[in-house]
């Protein structure tokens, strides 16, 4: 095992004053379910890791019409809550079929987010919803939509002193549905493909649509021009298959160990469909 | 900054935890994990290593009550918590816990790898939930990887396990 300098702050301070002292190659870590395995794979260099662990104040739940998670808090912590499966539907869908129960009771919302994958299963629900970030540093606090915060494989619009601390996810509206779904080959499985869909329904037609696809492109993928189809539309099968086309043309997947190039454009077009019926189903139940 | 943490590639301290009901404590260097402490410093090689990356459960142990994989647990974050392993089941005079007797009873184990950490996980699904059915034995065990059973004896025995556990005066 590759050896590294292991800090545990117990204030932001503290870990800003951490990273900035550090001559080598340093990370935060939350959970550590993905860093230290890329360690050991020899896929990421680290000489010191700054736990993020016994920071206060960063594991907070608030719901007053939008939610607010801490970035620290644990999947398990997400997949045993009602009131944010009420919520936030389709961020508890990703919750419960990410990694095991062993992963998941230590990796937290924001580690998941902040390892930038075009796979990260919270990152389609939370785009669709159009989360917010909130990104502190020595520098300050600055929130930033979470549609700018991927920006290539694994890499994230946040500086190396930064630490993501909140998630501020919006009030979902009456008369919508949010869905999330996911492919993977067995029940462990990274994203073979994952998306999310949030229609806002006026009467049979949609008034607002938000597709997110994800391990299909270098980052989890907006389909803002699928969206501009659906919205205006009453969701239906000749709908539908338009839908599909057009996603098959938007996103850029890649053949690697999981799946082909081939699979996975006509999987995201399927994917997407169904989210689109579930979110619709959903959005008339409310 | 605590006294051991001079930085550089051999930064160490003395961590104090429980295992298994005993307070213990270990010089340990910053980039060991939890299960590697456990085999070699404190000889309790039931949690065993099987892929190193959180995905076979082999190195499941329980935390404060949580399933969590040893393998990917820094060492250096159990200070003050309370550590279980397989060895921490087995009662007074060697007797097994209902969960390993169930395992042991329905043909749960076969080589005996997969079993430390699936009896494991199958103790934090009963302790949560006393009386899942097949679908909730078979997501509290998803992560947990068993080459030998095809797993059919494996969810047979967390069902032996739960009816027993429910038959028993609460502790």
């Amino acid at each position: 095992m590759k050896k590294f300098d292991y800090y545990q702050p117990k204030s932001l301070r503290e870990a800003y004053g951490l990273m900035e002292k550090q001559k080598g190659e340093a990370r935060y870590i939350a959970g550590g379910t993905d860093i230290i395995w890329r360690v050991k794979q020899g896929l990421i260099q680290a000489d010191a890791l700054i736990s993020l662990r016994g920071i206060e104040g960063l594991d907070g739940i608030r719901l007053n019409g939008h939610l607010t998670l801490g970035s620290m808090v644990l999947f398990r912590t997400v997949e045993r809550s009602a009131d944010l499966a009420r919520a936030c539907p389709s961020l508890a869908q990703a919750v419960s079929v990410l990694a095991n129960p062993q992963v998941r009771n230590i990796a937290t919302i924001g580690g998941n987010l902040c390892n930038g994958a075009p796979s990260a299963d919270c990152a389609p629900p939370l785009m669709a919803l159009e989360a917010v970030l909130t990104l502190e540093g020595p520098g300050g606090k600055r929130e930033v939509p979470i549609g700018a915060f991927f920006k290539g494989p694994g890499e994230t619009c946040m500086d190396k002193t930064e630490v993501l601390t909140q998630i501020t996810i919006p009030e979902m509206a009456a008369d919508s549905g949010a869905v999330f779904l996911k492919k993977g080959r067995v029940s462990q499985d990274i994203s073979i493909v994952n998306a999310a869909a949030l229609l806002v329904m006026e009467g049979k037609v949609c008034r607002k649509c938000r597709l997110v696809v994800g391990a299909v492109a270098p980052v989890p993928l907006r389909l803002t021009d699928v969206e501009k189809m659906v919205e205006g539309q009453e969701v239906g099968p000749e709908l539908l298959d338009r839908v599909g086309n057009r996603v098959e043309q938007a996103v850029s997947p890649i053949t690697d160990v999981r799946s082909t190039e081939e699979y996975r454009r006509a999987l995201s077009a399927a994917l997407v469909k169904r989210a689109i019926q579930q979110a619709h189903r959903r959005a008339l139940k409310r | 900054m605590r006294p051991g943490d001079e930085g550089g590639k051999h930064m160490k301290r003395v961590i104090e935890f429980i295992l298994n009901g005993n307070g213990v404590s270990a010089e340990v260097a910053s980039h060991k994990m939890l299960l590697e402490v456990l085999r070699d410093t404190f000889e309790m090689t039931g949690t065993k290593e099987g892929c190193g990356q959180g995905e076979c459960g082999a190195c499941t142990v329980m935390i404060d009550g949580v399933s969590i994989n040893a393998c990917l647990y820094p060492a250096f974050e159990v200070e003050g918590k309370s550590v279980t392993t397989v060895e921490g089941l087995v009662g007074e005079g060697g007797k097994l816990h209902p969960i390993q007797e169930a395992f042991v009873e329905k043909g749960g184990i076969q080589c005996g790898f997969c079993s430390p950490g699936m009896i494991l996980s199958a103790k934090a699904l009963l302790d949560e939930n006393p009386a899942p059915n097949e679908d909730e034995i078979k997501r509290g065990i998803s992560g947990n990887l068993c080459r030998c059973t095809g797993y059919v004896q494996i969810v047979d025995s967390i069902k032996e396990a739960a009816t027993r556990l429910s038959g028993q005066d609460p502790a």
